[in-house]
């Protein structure tokens, strides 16, 4: 069994798929690190369609709530942790650096139209990351 | 003190120099354009982007954020430019900054909450069509080489980015084609023919015009406009920097620094403008957290028009053009259409009222007041909604009111309530309801007195503590009505 997994999660279906996947191969023991990566360019969507009240932090926490719910509700031990950057580099680069032994992510994220013109989160990492990766569909 | 101004100028020097002159680069061809769009030289807009670059740096309220010549200003003064000429565009600009200045001290940042996020994605969206469209005349129907111009263009700025990051692709569009033109010539516009280019540093003079009521009534609306358009723009960019650092700034001291940086590029020559979201957005992804990154972005910007001047004039229009293109893709805010789907009624139509007023009327600050007007129309209607129960009780009759009561529920409220003789007292229960102004406080004067006029005992109760305060103060009832 896998000691700690990282998985990359941007709160979309994809990527709540990809967390209900981790719990095929993994026990109480294995420590998971919710990454979530907070793009510069998100944040004009953020602004123009953030609900009325609460913090910016407390709104990135709701994104990724149902994926702590969900490792809340089997006692799995997790962290979870925002980082600001582009998100394939600072996924490839927590993999990287980190004592991970596999990076879970979802097949595409939020943003279909970038991902169209810049090329899938997913794909990049899997081509740069040096250790297992699964993607989730 | 002098720990924050330290924090805000020399924290990771190195990162916000590179940052800046990512952004200098990238802030070149878009001086040039909104210049044409305003129908100016490019000077006026290079020079405007410079000097507010250097000056917000130092008096603007959110670190990192960039400011300069902008479309949404640019779109603004085409009438003032082609009518009375740029003279008056420079006086409008020193005006634009007294009235910033003004809003600043009177703190009208804390206003800007009062814009729902609808009015903001109307703007977003009115803005990114009135680029394009600026753009039509420079694409369509000029040549062959115009289309392959643009459509090379398009395909560098949203190619290249796939492979190399660290250069902003406009910049590599704008030289590799601009190369092509000026070693193999084509029938294309550039900008030399709409206006030069001058190798020097911009310097202080009095815009050249009669200082009377006749001038000031010429560019006061304007001045309000482009006040009103530049605050409205750059607090939004303040609020998205503040999401992708994680860091909050002043809103006030940003609205004081705009008005000051406006004030000052006026009288050397420049166009008004404010900060701009999509050159943030790229500082803060190049690494830029201080005022350091805007101040290299602006000397950097006015070195290289200093020492390339002589290859600015030759690049060609449908570069420019391609490029406004992106910017105007990058503007739009393309959750509209789900938000069109999913928001409430009310807000994608505030939403869609606030684009079609500026598209009529060319002007982003008109179509921000009217879908903030529509707006709160919308929330009063939404919230003056009182409910009034009606239930028959052995020793009373009573009346039990819900909501929000204030000037524009009271018509609702009263024609929810038959007036006739009940026999029994009638108790009017607030226990759910608020009395927020002096025509909630008449209309329950007016409630008691219709029903004592048909022969009924009418008592007041269960006010919470705000309204009893209001009708105590206001109320002609006086305590026997009052339980």
């Amino acid at each position: 069994m896998y000691k700690a997994i990282l998985l990359a999660a941007d709160g979309s279906d994809n990527s709540f798929r990809a967390a209900e996947e981790t719990l095929n191969f993994i026990t109480e023991e294995t420590e998971v690190t919710i990454l979530n990566v907070i793009n510069a360019e998100d944040s004009k969507d953020d602004v123009l369609h953030s609900g009325p009240a609460g913090s910016i932090m407390d709104k990135r926490k709701e994104k990724l709530s149902k994926i702590i719910d969900l490792y809340e509700t089997n006692h799995i031990p997790y962290q979870v942790h925002f980082e600001h950057g582009t998100p394939n580099e600072t996924v490839v680069n927590f993999a990287n650096n980190g004592l991970y032994q596999a990076v879970v992510l979802g097949t595409r994220g939020l943003n279909g139209l970038q991902e169209m013109v810049l090329g899938s989160v997913s794909h990049k990492v899997a081509k740069r990351a040096e250790i297992p990766v699964m993607i989730v569909k | 003190m002098i720990e924050k101004i330290k924090r805000e100028w020399l924290t990771a020097p190195g990162a916000n120099i590179m940052a800046g002159i990512v952004v200098a680069l990238a802030l070149i061809p878009e001086a040039i354009a909104f210049s044409i769009i305003a129908g100016v030289d490019p000077m006026v807009g290079l020079y405007a982007s410079f000097l507010i670059a250097v000056i917000i740096s130092i008096v603007g309220g959110r670190p990192a954020m960039i400011s300069g010549a902008t479309g949404a200003i640019a779109l603004l003064v085409v009438p003032l430019v082609s009518e009375h000429g740029v003279e008056y565009l420079l006086a409008a600009t020193i005006l634009m900054g007294i009235i910033q200045i003004i809003f600043g001290v009177l703190k009208v940042g804390k206003l800007m909450k009062f814009i729902p996020n609808s009015v903001m994605i109307g703007f977003v969206n009115a803005l990114a069509i009135m680029i394009f469209m600026a753009q039509v005349e420079h694409i369509f129907g000029i040549s062959i080489d115009t289309y392959v111009y643009v459509i090379v263009t398009l395909l560098i700025v949203y190619g290249i980015p796939r492979f190399l990051k660290k250069i902003p692709a406009p910049l590599i569009a704008l030289v590799v084609l601009t190369g092509v033109y000026i070693i193999f010539g084509s029938n294309v516009g550039t900008v030399g023919d709409l206006g030069n280019i001058e190798r020097s540093l911009p310097s202080f003079f009095i815009p050249d015009v009669p200082f009377n009521m006749e001038t000031l009534q010429i560019i006061l609306p304007y001045s309000l406009s482009m006040a009103v358009v530049g605050l409205v723009e750059s607090l939004l960019t303040a609020k998205i920097v503040d999401n992708a650092t994680d860091t909050y700034s002043s809103k006030n001291r940003e609205s004081r620094g705009q008005g000051i940086a406006n004030l000052v590029t006026g009288f050397f020559g420049g166009m008004g403008g404010c900060a701009m979201i999509g050159q943030s957005v790229i500082n803060v992804k190049s690494g830029a957290t201080t005022r350091l990154s805007s101040l290299t972005a602006g000397v950097v910007l006015m070195f290289l028009i200093i020492v390339l001047g002589n290859w600015v004039v030759q690049i060609p229009m449908p570069i420019l053009a391609g490029i406004m293109v992106m910017v105007s893709i990058g503007t739009f805010d393309w959750g509209s259409f789900r938000y069109m789907a999913k928001a409430p009624r009310t807000d994608a139509f505030v939403m869609l009222i606030t684009v079609i007023i500026v598209l009529f009327t060319h002007n982003l600050a008109i179509g921000v007041i009217v879908g903030v007007l529509f707006s709160a129309i919308f929330f009063a209607t939404k919230i003056s909604k009182v409910d009034v129960h009606f239930e028959a009780l052995e020793d009373r009759n009573v009346l039990r009111f819900e909501g929000q009561i204030f000037f524009a529920s009271i018509d609702t409220m009263i024609d929810q309530i038959v007036f006739k003789r009940y026999g029994k007292a009638i108790q009017l229960d607030f226990s759910q309801a608020h009395l927020w102004d002096d025509s909630a406080v008449d209309a329950i004067d007016t409630i008691v007195r219709k029903f004592e006029e048909k022969g009924n005992t009418v008592y007041v109760s269960q006010l919470n503590a705000d309204s009893r305060k209001i009708v105590k103060e206001l109320s002609q009832l006086n305590e026997q009505y009052l339980t």
